[in-house]
């Protein structure tokens, strides 16, 4: 209201604006907002088919139906373990490496570049790359590992684990550890990025204070950095866990279109995208549809509350500080 | 800070950049191996006479100069038509007076939250029923929105006084005159760093292109390395796979380097707004 009195007054209410926006709603109407109506209509009706549009009734049923699917659940487990495990130790890492970086004057600018490579680099081709360096036989993972007497560890292999559940869990473990080390890099380049100029933002002042006062440097770390930061730490993990939970071709290049090591039938690494994937690719099937649109209506609910937590929380921060 | 101190800050840094560097170090290695030196058990730490012909070998075992091209044409048309979007939707927000301003400003800012994969379940049937499947226009049109890039725009282009506004107002100058000789100009900067976003993302996109491209000729990068590399373990040729990787790879850390400050000139402005 107090937008359209302003503008009224001044005289120059412009009905040119709808102009400029047009091309952008139209675009937003089609490919948007129409979607994610439609999607969240479609995960609401029964045996939904696809190519006729033939549907039993509007039910919830699907979402009883992925709930009660073990792959379901294994993906929302994976997914959580790259948001919750996954990305807080890379932004940890990435901390650690911007405060270093801050520090310096020499070779501040390579160091910055080298770091950012693995976040201009195809995400295919990087997960190959790790793929390999942990291939059983010829990979640079295990070569390490013999140079100082450690047998090779199998890192991506479900083979004879059929059968026996302890078997199982070490496979998956080691797998988890591959996934770990490949969120780890891939999360590092931007997060550092984005602390370092955080860190450029902190006026001088406080640390002369504290190095006046004889401060030691963890503590300063601890007592003036890390607080000052805090804004930027709670932007750098919704932004990276929202990422996160969208993970889905990293999956494929690391473990294969079925996304668990030869010999697992179970999509042991399977991630949510991967879920609404599948389920969108049985596509003939009656309800497939609907699973997956059901799966994706699970997983916008889940970045919805993210990013209002963020919200919610910054406002806070940024009114104490 | 001592100069003990200082040293150990560089060793710890040299340190990281090596971890950083050794996926790229064991892809162009194996890249240059020959298919023996790379099924050697144990694993070889470098070739014995670099195999360069591997990267015209790997470029046969699928038409990757087309799928190369079809990702250059892709992102040049994103990048035009996001473009032209973006700065007429930022300008709007930034400097125009309407009504329902707010609402539709959220409208756009809360498509940053919704994931692609939602949309991408009804948009295939839309493209499928509009007989756009193996199209351009599939490949690019549901890209022609890019909220994030509006959002940075818009910030950068209320930083302009508003005098100077008012000032060419009275001067006689339209709108579209102020946004082409004063506005353009001066958030260039900006606008460059949201076009190479786009290309970095249009070079990494992967879902979408996958499920709506059918024919080979059509495929883009990603989804042409996917899908001549990932069969199950066994028949991989470890060397040309590589050589494709580092093919794929190359061109964007090249465009990355060169145009490096600009990029996280772009990027700290964003992160401003934490």
């Amino acid at each position: 209201m107090l937008r359209f009195k302003l503008a009224r007054q001044r005289g120059n209410m412009n009905m040119f604006a709808y102009l400029y926006l047009l091309p952008a709603f139209v675009l937003l109407g089609i490919f948007t907002i129409y979607p994610l109506i439609n999607t969240i209509i479609t995960s609401f009706r029964l045996d939904y088919r696809f190519l006729t549009g033939d549907f039993v009734r509007f039910s919830a049923q699907h979402y009883v139906d992925i709930l009660r699917d073990p792959v379901f659940w294994r993906a929302c487990i994976n997914t959580a373990f790259i948001a919750f495990i996954c990305v807080p130790a890379s932004m940890a890492a990435a901390m650690g490496t911007a405060t270093l970086l801050h520090s310096i004057k020499r070779l501040k600018g390579f160091f910055t570049t080298l770091y950012f490579l693995p976040e201009v680099t195809n995400i295919m081709a990087a997960g190959m790359v790790f793929a390999l360096l942990f291939n059983n036989n010829f990979g640079l993972i295990n070569m390490v590992l013999g140079w100082f007497g450690f047998d090779p560890v199998a890192w991506i292999s479900g083979v004879g684990i059929a059968g026996s559940r302890e078997l199982y869990m070490q496979a998956y473990l080691r797998c988890l550890f591959v996934l770990f080390v490949y969120s780890v890099w891939s999360g590092f380049s931007l997060q550092v990025i984005l602390f370092l100029g955080a860190l450029s933002r902190i006026n001088p002042q406080y640390y002369q204070a504290s190095s006046i006062d004889g401060v030691g440097r963890w503590k300063t770390f601890w007592k003036i950095t890390f607080p000052l930061l805090s804004p930027t730490t709670l932007y750098v993990y919704i932004t990276s866990a929202i990422i996160a939970f969208r993970a889905f071709a990293a999956i494929v290049a690391l473990f294969g279109p079925t996304y668990g090591p030869l010999g697992d039938d179970s999509r042991m690494m399977i991630t949510i995208v991967g879920y609404i994937m599948d389920s969108l690719g049985n596509y003939l099937s009656p309800g497939a549809v609907s699973m997956a649109s059901a799966a994706a209506v699970v997983l916008l609910v889940i970045i919805m509350v993210l990013t209002a937590l963020q919200m919610r929380l910054s406002k806070r921060w940024v009114h104490y500080s | 800070m001592t100069k003990t101190r200082k040293t150990l800050n560089y060793i710890l840094l040299v340190i990281v950049a090596f971890l950083i560097l050794i996926p790229f170090f064991w892809m162009l290695s194996t890249a240059l191996k020959t298919e023996n030196e790379t099924l050697h058990i144990p694993p070889l730490l470098l070739p014995a006479v670099p195999q360069f012909g591997n990267f015209a070998r790997a470029l046969t075992v699928a038409p990757f100069m087309r799928y190369f091209a079809n990702t250059v044409i892709v992102a040049a048309l994103v990048v035009s038509i996001s473009s032209v979007i973006t700065v007429l939707t930022a300008f709007a927000f930034a400097r125009l007076k309407f009504i329902g301003s707010t609402v539709l400003f959220f409208v756009i800012l809360s498509s940053m939250m919704v994931p692609q994969e939602l949309l991408i379940i009804t948009n295939f049937m839309t493209i499928a029923n509009l007989g756009w499947m193996n199209t351009f226009r599939a490949l690019v049109l549901p890209f022609g929105v890019n909220a994030f890039n509006i959002f940075l725009l818009r910030q950068t282009m209320r930083q302009i006084p508003e005098e100077l506004y008012t000032a060419t107002r009275v001067d006689g100058l339209s709108n579209f005159q102020y946004l082409r000789k004063v506005v353009l100009p001066i958030t260039k900067p900006t606008i460059l760093t949201t076009m190479l976003l786009s290309v970095i993302w249009t070079w990494n996109t992967f879902a979408w292109p996958n499920l709506i491209t059918t024919r080979d000729e059509m495929r883009l990068i990603t989804n042409g390395l996917s899908n001549a590399f990932t069969a199950r373990a066994g028949n991989i040729q470890y060397e040309l796979q590589m050589a494709a990787a580092t093919l794929v790879v190359i061109p964007l850390i090249l465009v990355f380097i060169v145009l490096r400050k600009q990029i996280f000139a772009g990027m700290s402005r964003a992160g401003i707004k934490g």
